[in-house]
């Protein structure tokens, strides 16, 4: 049944009086690696909680369990069973173009959730919904900016930056946000050298260790997410310099978290996997809604600092 | 020797058995739990079905003679990815840039040849040296997984080739591109493994090696051949699978030796070797991926198709050893 008949019924079961109950809407999910980390998993319980929290919702929960070609096959079974919209986690933004694109083909909407396809399935996508990484990077500036202005030293502060691997969207956009941000907030704030840390924690530690060498004056360290930050901040625990910098990262982990906990570090930012999931089936309803939906709809990921921690759970990955 | 040729017969049929139960089960529960309206034996549910069987399935296909021999090969997953990083970066060097779309063909055969020399690194191997395949190829699997991943770092490697997508998205005479390239493989399998000497000889070599060895059969160069063979299969799989998504993962194909293996085992090939057929283990891979799409169609959770795909294989090899008892007992008397 076409949507717009399934809404028409909607609208005539209502006007009637709702005798009969309204037609759902079913939603199929194919999930890229579910209890791979605690962040799938988490997301996984938190979609399926919201869809049977919402009675005209019925989602189809797959898991590609990693796998490229499970994934497809799913893409093609949902079309098959000819679901109203798809929501994926790609498990590789490239390879699943394809798939999405005779989802587009069968007049299927699909939602990319999470981390978004390359730029040549844009045209067969309804939305992506995720965090938005840009904005991420700017407020990680903001935070370390009103830290300096805490201190004092605002006019005087130097900065390194961490960066995520070279080639990943992620890594690129916020190290973008935060260098486009802190001129604008601390115009004095010089940044001294900038360096990628690959998303590993070693690889941090190291370069950090680097930099401590490099450099005598080190008021701030900026890392692409927690994991690179701990480690960056584990180096300076190990030069005996922790105490007069100010750490700040992005995708609050739970190392961060307890790190922030002990007040070796500063602040984050918050990315819950909960917000993500219900983020990603609010998008699908809106879409299959008719509403207009941005091509890049971003759920919120607030700021998290050693000041306003007791507000948010400790993360779970 | 009637007895014998009953038990053959109850083996062989056994696993379509199984699949009409699954289909009929899928068919009835989905009736009952499948949010989607459609029915599950729909004829194009069907042909999907067979479709999304050829990636394992191609690779079982040559994981029975290779187990027929009474050998394993536990490295086809990482040439899958070697030959589908090959297939994809070909694509994009400079001078095959400039062929246009008959680069397409190039890439398949540079993909199929690495497929090819990797499965004759292991058959030269066990040749060789005499050391068994299974530490072999154990060895290998690691050492080709880590080319996969010396070729571009944990990064994907991709090209789309929208012509290349349309060749493997299309239908001919109903059936996807895949779907033939898996049913002509098993043919010409079937055909070389009961028409042909070679075949023979797979058989004879797994049911007692020094035997064959005896009767003149030169079982070096033999394994050599049925690696090559199911190297060039993995490569095969994966140049029929890339085709149609244009981007690879370095740890892509990592457990496929494992789900190759258990569709030949399903189909009723032996570990020890010596006995096995063709078209039983593409009753396996059918089974399999029944049960991947009936589980999903039911709305099970993902998880719970290892879990009843591996209690099924535990069936299996019970049924496979009581009647195997059975019959050895009665020629006894």
């Amino acid at each position: 049944m076409k949507l717009s008949t399934k809404l028409a019924l909607a609208c005539t079961t209502a006007m009637i009086g709702g005798a009969a109950a309204a037609e759902t809407m079913t939603i199929g999910i194919t999930q890229n690696n579910v209890g791979v980390d605690s962040y799938q998993t988490t997301y996984e319980q938190a979609f399926i909680a919201a869809a049977e929290a919402n009675p005209d919702v019925e989602v189809v929960v797959l898991d590609a369990g990693g796998d490229v070609a499970r994934q497809i096959a799913q893409m093609e079974d949902l079309i098959q069973q000819e679901v109203d919209a798809i929501i994926i986690w790609p498990t590789n933004g490239e390879a699943v173009i394809p798939a999405v694109r005779k989802a587009h083909q069968a007049d299927i909407p699909v939602i990319v959730t999470n981390s978004n396809i390359a730029e040549a399935g844009f045209d067969f996508v309804a939305s992506f919904s995720g965090p938005d990484n840009i904005t991420q990077g700017a407020r990680s500036a903001e935070i370390m900016c009103d830290r300096f202005k805490a201190l004092g030293i605002e006019n005087e502060a130097k900065v390194v930056h961490i960066t995520g691997q070279p080639g990943y969207t992620t890594a690129i956009e916020r190290a973008q946000g935060f260098n486009d941000r802190l001129p604008e907030v601390c115009p004095n704030v010089v940044q001294i050298d900038q360096q990628p840390g690959d998303w590993n924690r070693e690889k941090s530690q190291q370069v950090m260790e680097a930099f401590l060498v490099q450099y005598d004056d080190i008021d701030g360290v900026y890392s692409g997410d927690d994991n690179m930050g701990v480690g960056a901040m584990n180096a300076a625990i190990a030069a005996g310099r922790v105490d007069g910098i100010t750490f700040v990262g992005a995708t609050n982990f739970a190392v961060g978290y307890e790190a922030m906990a002990a007040g070796t570090y500063w602040g984050s930012i918050y990315q819950s996997p909960v917000d993500d999931a219900e983020a990603a089936l609010q998008t699908a309803i809106d879409v299959l809604n008719g509403e207009e939906v941005p091509f890049l709809n971003y759920f919120d990921t607030p700021k998290i600092t050693q000041d306003n921690m007791g507000e948010f759970t400790k993360p779970v990955f | 020797m009637n007895s014998e040729t009953r038990g053959n017969l109850i083996k062989q049929g056994a696993i379509w058995a199984f699949i009409v139960v699954e289909l009929l089960f899928f068919s009835i529960a989905g009736e009952y739990l499948s949010v989607s309206d459609k029915a599950f034996m729909d004829f194009d549910n069907m042909l999907l079905l067979l479709k999304q069987s050829a990636p394992i399935g191609i690779i079982a296909l040559g994981m029975t003679i290779i187990m027929i021999n009474g050998n394993i090969d536990l490295s086809v997953g990482a040439t899958f990815a070697l030959s589908a990083i090959v297939l994809l970066d070909s694509m994009t060097w400079p001078f095959m840039a400039g062929l246009g779309d008959w680069a397409i063909p190039l890439a398949w055969g540079l993909a199929l040849l690495t497929g090819v020399v990797l499965g004759a690194i292991n058959g030269l191997i066990v040749w060789k040296t005499g050391v068994d395949a299974f530490i072999v190829t154990l060895g290998s699997m690691l050492g080709y997984r880590g080319l996969v991943f010396m070729y571009n770092g944990e990064q994907p490697t991709s090209h789309l080739n929208w012509t290349l997508v349309d060749f493997a998205e299309a239908q001919f005479l109903g059936l996807h591109t895949a779907t033939w390239f898996l049913l002509v493989a098993a043919l010409l399998l079937w055909l070389l493994m009961t028409k042909t000497i070679h075949g023979r000889n797979a058989y004879a070599i797994g049911n007692n090696r020094e035997a064959a060895v005896n009767a003149g059969i030169r079982v070096g160069p033999h394994f050599l051949w049925n690696f090559m063979l199911i190297g060039f299969l993995a490569s095969l799989s994966a140049v029929v699978f890339y085709s149609e998504s244009g981007s690879v993962n370095p740890n892509d194909g990592m457990l496929y030796e494992l789900w190759a293996i258990t569709a030949v085992v399903l189909g009723g090939t032996k570990l020890t070797g010596g006995y096995g057929s063709i078209v039983s283990t593409l009753g396996g891979v059918i089974a399999i991926q029944l049960l991947r799409k009936g589980l999903g169609h039911i709305g099970a959770d993902t998880e719970t198709v290892n879990l009843v795909i591996g209690l099924i294989l535990i069936a299996v090899l019970f049924l496979d050893r009581q009647l195997n008892r059975k019959g050895k007992e009665e020629l006894k008397i």
